[in-house]
């Protein structure tokens, strides 16, 4: 989006322009939702055992509403991966001649 | 999702600067129900199992309470991961 008084690209509209803005706010919006919903499923309320298997039950789930330690960790990598398979797979989107993101 | 949007828009004229906030606004509102409506659903599938009768059980009402808090929280934290990716700051890799 054109800021700081500095022309828009050749051929496009101030309508236009608007319309991308629009567009790319909305992408963002989604890509954080999606990000958030994900790394809450992966990350939150898990009962782990050390062979890896997820466990969890649904009388006993939400046994407090505080984040611990664990999961804040878990969080800040999810984020920080999600944020990473993102880019790589914008980066195959646009090689691969589609319009880039 | 803020108003710091706004903040690379200095050298706009005021009309469109005004549109891009009235923009930000609807998008704030339109996220803002679609967190609520999901956060009920997720609630909702996680605490509430027993359907032998209308009301909630105790037990249900205080899992969907620590459900939405715990969500809320995680959002807020993720919401500040996601801005420090979005202006490139480094973060150790731990």
């Amino acid at each position: 989006m054109a800021a700081n008084n500095s022309p828009l690209p050749a051929g496009v509209t101030k309508e236009q322009a608007f319309g991308m803005a629009e567009t790319e706010m909305e992408y963002r919006v989604e890509l954080f939702n999606r990000l958030s919903q994900t790394c809450f499923s992966k990350c939150v309320d898990k009962r782990h055992v050390s062979s890896g298997l997820h466990l969890y039950f649904y009388g006993s789930r939400y046994k407090e509403s505080e984040l611990n330690m664990g999961e804040n960790s878990c969080i800040d990598r999810c984020v920080s991966k999600y944020w990473l398979v993102n880019g790589l797979v914008g980066q195959m989107l646009s090689a691969g001649g589609q319009r880039p993101m | 999702m803020d108003k710091n949007m706004l903040a690379g828009l200095e050298g706009m004229p005021e009309e469109d600067k005004m549109r891009m906030a009235s923009m930000i606004d609807q998008l704030q509102i339109r996220d803002s129900l679609k967190m609520y409506n999901s956060l009920v659903e997720r609630c909702f599938t996680d605490c509430v199992d027993d359907f032998t009768r209308k009301s909630l059980k105790k037990q249900e009402e205080s899992c969907v309470a620590r459900c939405a808090e715990k969500f809320l929280k995680h959002s807020m934290r993720v919401g500040m991961r996601f801005a420090e990716l979005n202006q490139g700051a480094a973060t150790p890799d731990n």
